[in-house]
């Protein structure tokens, strides 16, 4: 009777986990558009959606990690450090834009790859790995910078990434848009993708089974720093400077997306297009709370929340096992 | 003399398995019983009954004068049952006065009590004789065997009246298993009662005073150890099996395909040798702890090898698994659930998961169609049991798990195959179906190397049977001309067969 019940209880967590999110930002989507008449504004829909583009792309690569079953501390560290070298490359010694830009992406790249060697072949555990990571980046981009703020008409030259349009759409929701069906395709419809699945869901069978389970790792956490290193240029743009403080802002939200978004911390599961979802959910929550008008030192209280509410339902789906 | 604890009728079953039968037995207060049965007979069963870890089915069972329910472990040890299994339940990072006092600290006022505890301690070292382990020393530091006198110092602490030995011996050397000995004999004088569980039959013969014997669940034998002898004992715990079982072993050997010379893997097994023709089963089997299951392990990479060559079809061959995946050498693990598939993947990508890179084109995008029929294929082919190729895997019973742990490498094309203990734990029905797949795989040629407990099967099977004894080989039988008696005195150490290189 009593296991009846439980079992009851787990399938209407189970549904919530997996659909709740959906459900409740539907919800809060209705509640602002009749609580606001700027809400449904298209101009305001792509403010949202803008807002969104850096979080969700380089929430792309926390994703991957996450769905190996790993986590990468480091990836707004390396946004915000990769933004910087962009950026100084640029107004310091007159680097192209597409050759800075370029180089910015590489050296993300570079630092994922880091990243992974630390966890696969040194064995130290991602978060312990990317926390030290995420601590010599922020130490280096200060250092560097001095405190100081990277500014120069050059910058100019970059801001069609981030505040360009094409037609009416926002060009970095265009560029949103173009890497998540990427890499829907990619997790979806590659064995690169159904590898990273495997690998999430028993690291030793995935072995046995002959992968090289190293080799596919640190091509993850190289490619998590390549989205990072693109976001940083993207918030290099956006900002139309780069300062050591730069990525700061985005661990919390990339973090809240994917585990919002459902993808397991135990990793194995999850869904690319609920991280996307649930990144633009996060934006109208912050979106929303300015259209009603509500305090911005409230905020702080609601997103932690969420995040709160969002792991209690990732632990609550997989306790069974 | 009195019983101490009886059991009445007990019976459990799992999934698929009748684990214990109407077992009924007496175990004298201050004797060493000793329990013995080959694999599977259902010996892990029983002490996890008597542990209070499992609940019996049905039958009742006592313990001192009062009927003996234990609802969980920790009412066991309260009833006075203390249980060492084999795999010792301490806390490495903590002292050993901690240890041996843990779950029942002394306080006082909701303080822990540390001299009290160091007290208790050292007298229940001092009652062991083995007062020189320092009370502060870290257990992770301590040696085994000075591992196993804290557990018996734990149960001592908690005032037990039986305690429960689960192959204590097996990781021990000569002179840690004189002095647990030692120590045995002296609880069994201050009045302990012990129930020993052991594959080595000769400490039985040292030590115990009764023995039974389990057989498929079954009691089917309890005596005085002085009125038997270690042939009586192995004939009863083998039994008459049912001849005629298995079918006719493939006669079309070819050429030798994987050779391995002096093999060694630091004190787990030594100067293994052997070879293995195309077409050929070889079964390797011993007892727990014998290193076959090392020995399996270290051919695929799993295991490390600190000496010793291995040759695949003429090739010097470096193990890891995804060289042996190149090199067609496929491998089927003896824990299935966490080695040998992925649970919460369909049946579907489980069985296609070697052979994804074949299965796509430029730049690496799955072609469905072909993944679908690739593993639809083996499905039908292993008579796999699921409503559907995106059936979860997970969802599936053991033994059509173990086909699909298989299957994939049947579908990625490999001619030789490892498969360790590839029916524990799976019903009588899928295990004989298992038994003509290998069978029909070896007829096609495909090579397997068996590594298995189960000596019928082993038997029934193999063309060679190689036996380890404490990490070296015992003998290498013909499978045409052995019997289980004749095996199974070599897997126990009765027996040793000078190996010469006969097979080259």
């Amino acid at each position: 009777m009593l296991s009846q019940k439980k079992n009851t209880l787990q399938r209407v967590l189970e549904i919530i986990g997996e659909n709740g999110f959906i459900l409740i930002f539907i919800l809060w989507i209705i509640f602002l558009s009749i609580g606001t008449d700027t809400f449904l504004k298209s101009q305001n829909i792509f403010t949202v959606l803008r807002q969104a583009a850096i979080v969700s792309i380089a929430a792309i690569g926390e994703m991957l990690v996450m769905l190996l079953g790993g986590m990468d501390v480091s990836i707004a560290a390396l946004l915000g450090f990769s933004g910087i070298v962009g950026a100084s490359l640029m107004v310091k010694f007159g680097v192209p834009p597409l050759l800075a830009g370029l180089v910015c992406v590489l050296v993300g790249g570079l630092i994922g790859f880091i990243n992974g060697i630390l966890v696969t072949k040194v064995r130290i555990n991602s978060v312990i790995a990317t926390l030290g990571m995420m601590t010599v980046l922020n130490g280096v981009a200060l250092a560097y910078t001095q405190g100081k703020t990277i500014v120069g008409p050059q910058l100019d030259q970059i801001a069609f990434l981030s505040r360009g349009y094409i037609g009416p759409i926002p060009f970095p929701v265009i560029l949103m848009f173009i890497f998540y069906i990427l890499f829907y395709l990619v997790l979806n419809k590659t064995v690169f993708g159904a590898r990273i699945y495997a690998i999430g869901n028993n690291e030793k069978a995935s072995w046995l089974a002959g992968i090289k389970v190293d080799r596919l790792k640190i091509l993850v956490f190289t490619v998590a720093g390549f989205l990072g290193g693109f976001g940083g240029m993207l918030q290099a743009s956006r900002q139309g400077s780069a300062t050591s403080s730069m990525g700061n802002e985005f661990l919390f939200p990339i973090l809240t997306a994917v585990i919002l978004g459902g993808i397991s911390l135990s990793g194995g599961r999850g869904k690319i297009q609920n991280t996307l979802i649930a990144a633009i959910f996060l934006m109208t929550i912050t979106n929303g709370m300015v259209l009603l008008g509500i305090s911005l030192y409230v905020q702080g209280i609601v997103s932690g929340l969420i995040l709160i509410i969002a792991l209690s339902l990732d632990r609550l789906r997989y306790r069974k096992r | 003399m009195r019983p101490i604890l009886s059991l009445k009728h007990i019976s459990r079953s799992f999934p698929g398995v009748r684990a214990l039968e109407d077992v009924s037995l007496e175990v004298a207060q201050g004797t060493i019983h000793a329990l013995v049965g080959a694999n599977g007979a259902g010996k892990s069963t029983l002490i996890k009954i008597l542990a209070g870890a499992l609940a019996p089915d049905a039958g009742e069972m006592t313990f001192g004068d009062a009927p003996y329910v234990p609802a969980d472990p920790s009412e066991a040890i309260r009833a006075g049952v203390s249980t060492i299994y084999q795999e010792l339940n301490l806390l490495p990072t903590r002292s050993v006065a901690a240890n041996i006092n843990v779950g029942k600290e002394p306080s006082r006022f909701g303080f822990l009590d540390e001299n009290a505890e160091r007290k208790k301690a050292a007298d229940a070292l001092a009652r062991l004789g083995a007062g020189s382990i320092p009370l502060s020393a870290f257990v992770g530091d301590l040696k085994v065997g000075e591992k196993q006198i804290i557990e018996i110092a734990k149960a001592l602490v908690s005032k037990s009246s039986l305690l429960i030995m689960d192959e204590p011996t097996a990781a021990l050397n000569e002179s840690e298993i004189t002095f647990l000995f030692q120590i045995v004999k002296d609880l069994k004088k201050q009045g302990v009662t012990i129930l020993y569980v052991s594959h080595r039959l000769k400490e039985i013969f040292m030590l115990a005073d009764v023995v039974s014997v389990l057989r498929d669940g079954k009691l089917v034998l309890t005596s005085l150890v002085a009125e038997v002898t270690p042939d009586s004992l192995i004939n009863a715990m083998t039994g008459r099996k049912i001849a005629g079982a298995f079918p006719e072993r493939n006669r079309a050997l070819g050429e030798e395909v994987l050779r391995v010379e002096s093999l060694s893997s630091r004190t787990v097994f030594e100067d293994i040798n052997f070879s293995i023709r195309q077409g050929e089963v070889v079964g390797i089997t011993g007892l727990a702890g014998s290193g076959k299951v090392e020995l399996g392990k270290a051919l695929i990479g799993d295991f490390p090898i600190n000496s010793g060559r291995i040759h695949l079809r003429g090739q010097p061959f470096k193990p890891s698994p995804s060289k042996a995946k190149e090199a067609q050498f496929g491998y089927m693990p003896e824990d299935r659930k966490k080695e040998g598939i992925l649970e919460e993947l369909s049946v579907q990508r489980n069985i296609s998961l070697p052979s994804l890179p074949e299965l796509s084109r430029f730049p690496g995008f799955i072609q469905f169609r072909k993944e679908r029929s690739l593993a639809q294929q083996e499905v039908e082919e292993l008579d796999i049991k699921t409503p559907s190729l995106h059936q979860l895997v997970r969802n599936l019973s053991g033994g059509n798990q173990q086909k699909v742990s298989l299957a994939k490498w049947l579908a990625t094309g490999s001619e030789i195959l490892l498969l360790i203990e590839p029916t524990q734990g799976i019903d009588v029905g899928v295990k004989f179906e298992i038994y003509k797949l290998i069978h029909k795989l070896s007829s096609q040629g495909k090579t397997i190397l068996l590594v298995s407990s189960e000596i019928s099967e082993i038997l029934g099977l193999a063309h060679s049977i190689i036996i380890l004894f404490n990490g070296r080989i015992q003998a290498v039988l013909s499978g045409d001309d052995t019997n289980e008696e004749e095996i199974l005195q070599y897997t126990f150490g009765q027996k040793q067969k000078e190996i010469a290189h006969e097979r080259s």
